[in-house]
């Protein structure tokens, strides 16, 4: 319920004009989100990808956010999305360099602030999916409770958990080998040629890639309404 | 704003493949970011036939897809696409619905491209609308038009009986491009590799002071020396990179001599200094492809040798020269007509050469001459001028109808004639015939009346196996000797024919043995009926089903003039107007085939008869795909024209 207030409270601030214009048209777009009989076939999902500094996700930050859209489980590529972060003082540190991101990219994007609102856009009243989801939902929304007191309300999918849950069943032991469902591991066996990793736009390609196997597979399994999916 | 890593992704998965890998990046681009991914398992059906016309048409990006027609009820596989392959397009070229239906055999990837994106774009690229307006063949039979005429006036010339008109081109002299540009030693690599782009050269002679050539910069020196080296070698001088010395020559060069020299030495650039060598001015520069495409080219030399041979051996050396020369030809594009008419023409000149030596010997050693004139008959694909490559030797003699007192003498003679000339072609490389289809055998060594009862029993009483192994009798050319024997046995077949009209039915029939195959599937044939073969013999499923066709209509119009299966297109698509469109797209599609058995051959050092599916790019596939569907319609024709659904076995 705390989202329901959350969003309330939101709504509140938008009348007296304090939260920007994305942040209410996001709220309120929310409102109106397909319910959980919606089919796969009809849904809009929104895969996306964080790069950032470094696994504190208290004190590390955001440096890039890339997405695609799927509908009706086909990837368009028109319906895709990256941003550079402009963060100061970042370059130093190690991460930076996985990401292949030169301090100067850094440098020239725009702010997170611009960045976190142009993504609420975006992704509007999509289900978001990403792979080990949690840690980039609780990134993001670490940003958007330091700038606009919200968070992210959509439905979520991680697609390593949605991995498991069709391989080895629903109420399958979390206790895995290591390594058995990173995302490399993952395309390798869904047969995934794997390309710019580890920038935050060419992984959230592949997973989209990712997902649609897994949707593939789950509606053998009898996973065909976003209901279902998230297991709502 | 799409993202521009996903777009560039999809780009460069589309770049792989034919038409988008020469299209403008800013195109591919806008291209890429109108596409949508979607993934099939197996067994999906993306569309029926009947259904509508959607607004994409496909590209399988990883797995496969089946297409098939149903007729009666059952399955006919039309087209198995894999990756790269383009399907659904008929959205693109119109109509209002599927005509096949379109079934997922393997967990596919596909791009959706809107029609709409491919309409604009065929509107922007040149090959982007070649490659949907299935232009590949129209494109080459304009080529093709242009290269027949031109051929046919080379032909009057070359087959004119002497070779004087052969060698009057010994003489012709190459012009080097005499406004060179130079540059001085010490400028850098980046410097002179500018001055090539701007002048929109391949090559860059170093100079001394004097104007005396010191090396040579070519656009291969660039790939190789410094594109391929690490450091900044860009800012090094250009004498570390030049070729040096230059191989200098003096003016006045002729194509004969220039070619020879390239054969010889295997250079591509030849520089003319006042004295002819690198210690005097540099007057000019002559190249590879100055020699290759000037006027008159060409190798005039190996006919000269061959014609003024002192020995066998040298036949054969002569002979060598002259497939290097092919692989030259080749690797510079130049037309098929104009390699397989050299080729022929070389051929020849080693089979006169051979007889004459023969004659001579059988002279010296005191052999009377019977004084029934002789005719040397090549069959089979020399017989049609197709010879690229030192296939078997498929020959024959005819002589006119000795006085019967003579017959056995004359027989005797003429035997022996072919036993050494045969012997000779062995020598020089031509294989025998296993089949002993030669003018060594005395069954194939015959006067014309006796040739006359041949053909007149296989035209008479045609049985379906007999008319398979005389087909190579059919084309018949006159090499040597009394070529007007050879025409007077053509009329008469053409006179026995008319007698026996269920002959070209047989003769047709015969063209129809071998369906061509679907296309390819990865490295496998697709095949209507038959198990997927991983090699293609494009000599039985696509040449000889060409072959056949040409000769079965050649005959029934009763060309008289010897022709190859180009020029026999060509000639029907003249007399019969209603064949016209499918005679000249038959007539590209052998003499792509020809190229494509010449590379093969060379490239393998065999006949080129087995080509490997990996081995061929998309392109050449493509292309093949279409010359099936040609061999397809051609032999729907022959089965109408002919009613062979009438006649059964």
């Amino acid at each position: 319920m705390t989202d329901l207030l959350l969003r309330q409270f939101a709504q509140l601030r938008c009348r007296r004009g304090v939260l920007p214009e994305a942040v209410c048209r996001y709220v309120a777009g929310i409102g109106s989100r397909e319910g959980a009989s919606t089919s796969l076939q009809k849904a809009r999902f929104v895969v996306f990808d964080t790069e950032t500094t470094g696994f504190d996700v208290q004190n590390d930050r955001v440096i890039s956010i890339g997405a695609v859209a799927l509908e009706g489980s086909a990837i368009t590529i028109a319906d895709s999305f990256e941003v550079l972060v402009r963060q100061h003082g970042v370059g130093e540190k190690e991460s930076v360099s996985v990401h292949g991101l030169l301090k100067k990219d850094i440098a020239s994007g725009v702010s997170e602030r611009e960045a976190v609102s142009s993504f609420l856009d975006y992704i509007g009243n999509s289900v978001l999916i990403a792979q080990h989801a949690s840690f980039d939902i609780a990134m993001l929304n670490r940003l958007l409770w330091e700038m606009f007191r919200i968070r992210l309300f959509n439905g979520v999918v991680d697609t390593a958990s949605l991995a498991k849950r069709l391989e080895k069943g629903p109420y399958h032991n979390l206790a895995h080998q290591a390594g058995e469902y990173r995302l490399d591991q993952l395309c390798q066996r869904y047969g995934i040629r794997l390309h710019d990793r580890h920038t935050s736009a060419g992984d959230a390609y592949l997973t989209a890639q990712l997902l649609q196997r897994l949707l593939a597979k789950g509606q053998k399994a009898g996973i065909t309404t976003v209901g279902s999916l998230l297991m709502q | 704003m799409p993202s521009n890593t996903i777009v560039e992704r999809v780009a460069a998965d589309l770049r792989k493949n034919p038409p988008f890998c020469t299209l403008d990046a800013l195109l591919l681009e806008d291209l890429a970011s109108s596409i949508t991914v979607s993934y099939h398992d197996e067994g999906e059906v993306i569309f029926s036939k009947g259904d509508a016309l959607k607004a994409s048409a496909f590209i399988v990006m990883k797995g496969a897809v089946r297409l098939f027609d149903t007729i009666d009820g059952e399955e006919v596989l039309v087209d198995m696409c894999d990756e790269g392959d383009i399907f659904g397009v008929r959205a693109i070229v119109g109509g209002t619905n599927y005509l096949l239906f379109a079934q997922v055999a393997e967990e596919s990837l596909i791009y959706d491209i809107p029609v709409e994106k491919i309409k604009s774009l065929i509107a922007a690229d040149n090959g982007v609308s070649n490659f949907f307006a299935g232009e590949f063949a129209k494109s080459l039979q304009e080529m093709e038009r242009t290269l027949s005429s031109a051929f046919s006036q080379r032909h009057q010339r070359f087959s004119q009986q002497s070779y004087s008109s052969f060698l009057e081109h010994e003489t012709l002299e190459v012009k080097p491009v005499t406004s060179v540009i130079t540059c001085s030693a010490d400028i850098t690599i980046r410097e002179a590799a500018g001055i090539m782009a701007e002048s929109n050269i391949g090559s860059i002679l170093v100079a001394s002071p004097e104007g005396y050539p010191l090396g040579i910069i070519t656009d291969t020196d660039l790939r190789k020396k410094v594109v391929a080296l690490p450091g900044a070698v860009n800012e090094r001088p250009v004498n570390e990179i030049m070729s040096s010395p230059v191989y200098t020559i003096t003016g006045g060069k002729t194509v004969a001599d220039m070619v020879m020299l390239m054969v010889k030495t295997k250079l591509r650039h030849f520089c003319i200094t006042e004295d002819g060598t690198p210690r005097s001015p540099i007057l000019g520069i002559i190249s590879e492809h100055d020699i290759i495409t000037s006027e008159g080219n060409n190798p005039a030399v190996i006919m000269k040798e061959i014609m003024s041979a002192e020995g066998v051996e040298q036949l054969k050396t002569e002979r060598d020269k002259a497939e290097t020369l092919l692989g030259v030809y080749l690797g510079q594009n130049v037309a098929v007509h104009f390699i397989t008419s050299i080729m022929t023409e070389i051929n020849d000149a080693i089979i006169v050469r051979s007889i004459r030596f023969a004659l001579d010997a059988m002279r010296l050693e005191g052999l009377k001459r019977p004084s029934a004139a002789f005719c040397w008959l090549s069959l089979g694909s020399e017989g049609r001028r197709e010879q690229v490559l030192r296939t078997d030797q498929d020959n024959a003699i005819i002589y006119a109808d000795p006085l019967p007192e003579e017959a056995e003498s004359c027989h005797q003679f003429y035997l022996d004639l072919g036993r050494r000339v045969t012997g000779m072609l062995e020598s020089a490389g031509f294989v025998r015939c296993p089949a002993e289809v030669m003018a060594s055998n005395p069954k194939w060594c015959q006067p014309i009346s006796e040739w006359r009862r041949y053909f007149h029993q296989w035209i008479a009483t045609p049985e379906p196996k007999a008319v398979m192994h005389s087909t190579i009798f059919f084309d018949f050319r006159p090499v040597e000797g009394d070529a007007s024997l050879a025409g007077e046995l053509k009329q008469g077949i053409f006179e026995l024919m008319e007698k026996g009209r269920g002959f070209l039915e047989f003769f047709a029939k015969n063209a129809l043995q071998n369906p061509p195959p679907l296309g390819f599937f990865r490295n496998f044939l697709v095949e209507k009926s038959r198990d997927h073969a991983n090699k293609f013999d494009i000599k039985s499923r696509a040449m000889m089903p060409l072959a056949d066709a040409a000769r079965v209509l050649a005959y029934e119009l009763k060309i008289p003039d010897f022709l190859g299966t180009v020029e026999r297109f060509g000639k029907i698509a003249v007399l019969d107007p209603t064949l016209k469109d499918l005679a000249l797209e038959a007539a590209a599609a052998y003499d792509f085939l020809i190229r494509l058995r010449a590379e093969n051959g060379l490239e393998h050092s065999s006949s080129g008869r087995y080509i490997k599916p990996e081995s061929l790019n998309k392109l050449d596939r493509q292309m093949l795909r279409n010359v099936f569907s040609t061999i397809g319609h051609i032999q729907q024709t022959l089965n109408l024209r002919f009613q062979l659904d009438y006649i059964r076995d």
